[in-house]
């Protein structure tokens, strides 16, 4: 498992793509499976970031864990802001984006993208760090 | 991120170049308020934007509130297939005109 530690700032939003798009090259994800997770963690790093240390007047870090195992791409982030599980959040649904966008609630926008942009999203805490799990099956060309 | 904002036979073309994230989304908002300001149609040309996440999806759906306000339209110009993808699957894409160059999207405007 690989480690590389990213300031939480967003700043740091362009080089954590980067890093994680050549990791998903490596790994040999295809375009579209590589821009999608790309989005996910993007979506997730901007909530750690802003919500989790920025709004509470925090400065730290996030860590970011590669791993590829299994025809799966795991990256794992861990941070210190307060416990946050993204997956406890209401999700637009189909009903939603059926509206015109002039009604519709924009709430949750981001961690919908990040739970479909990639084959399994997981969330857990474990001392005293968040962990946000994005997990990619590589698909055999 | 580079913003270029024009006027091309009276409609605002705003060009983005470089990705829209949160920490760039508030320069494209700020941006693209003042290029609408008084405007009914828009053209944004996203041909050298690579990655827009939930925060630029915000500012097109600010933008497409206030031009729909004065009953215009929102041309995006050269959107990429991931974006397009994506902006498909959170019902985006129907609410924009999607063109391939700016000379589709003013054409397409003044046939109203």
């Amino acid at each position: 498992m690989e480690l590389k530690t990213f300031p939480a700032h967003v700043d740091s939003l362009d080089p954590l793509r980067q890093y994680v798009k050549e990791i998903s090259q490596q790994a040999g994800l295809d375009k579209k499976a590589t821009y999608n997770l790309i989005l996910a963690i993007d979506e997730i790093a901007t909530n750690i970031i802003l919500y989790g240390y920025q709004n509470a007047g925090l400065e730290g870090i996030i860590d970011v864990k590669t791993e590829v195992a299994d025809n799966q791409l795991k990256v794992i982030f861990e941070d210190d802001a307060a416990p946050f599980d993204p997956t406890t959040r209401e999700l637009p649904d189909q009903e939603d984006f059926d509206l015109p966008l002039d009604e519709r609630p924009i709430g949750g926008l981001g961690i919908y993208l990040t739970i479909n942009g990639v084959s399994e999203f997981k969330y857990e805490y474990s001392n005293n760090r968040n962990r946000n799990i994005f997990i990619v099956d590589i698909k055999s060309p | 991120m580079k913003i270029a904002e024009n006027i091309v036979e009276s409609i605002a073309v705003i060009e983005v170049e470089g990705n829209i994230d949160s920490k760039t989304a508030p320069e494209f908002e700020k941006a693209a308020i003042n290029a609408i300001k008084g405007q009914g149609q828009v053209i944004i040309d996203l041909s050298k934007v690579e990655f827009l996440s939930s925060a630029g999806l915000r500012v097109l759906l600010m933008i497409y509130r206030q031009i729909k306000a004065q009953n215009g339209k929102v041309v995006l110009v050269g959107v990429s297939e991931e974006i397009q993808d994506v902006m498909s699957n959170t019902g985006f894409i129907n609410f924009f005109i999607i063109v391939a160059t700016i000379e589709e999207g003013i054409e397409s405007l003044k046939q109203g």
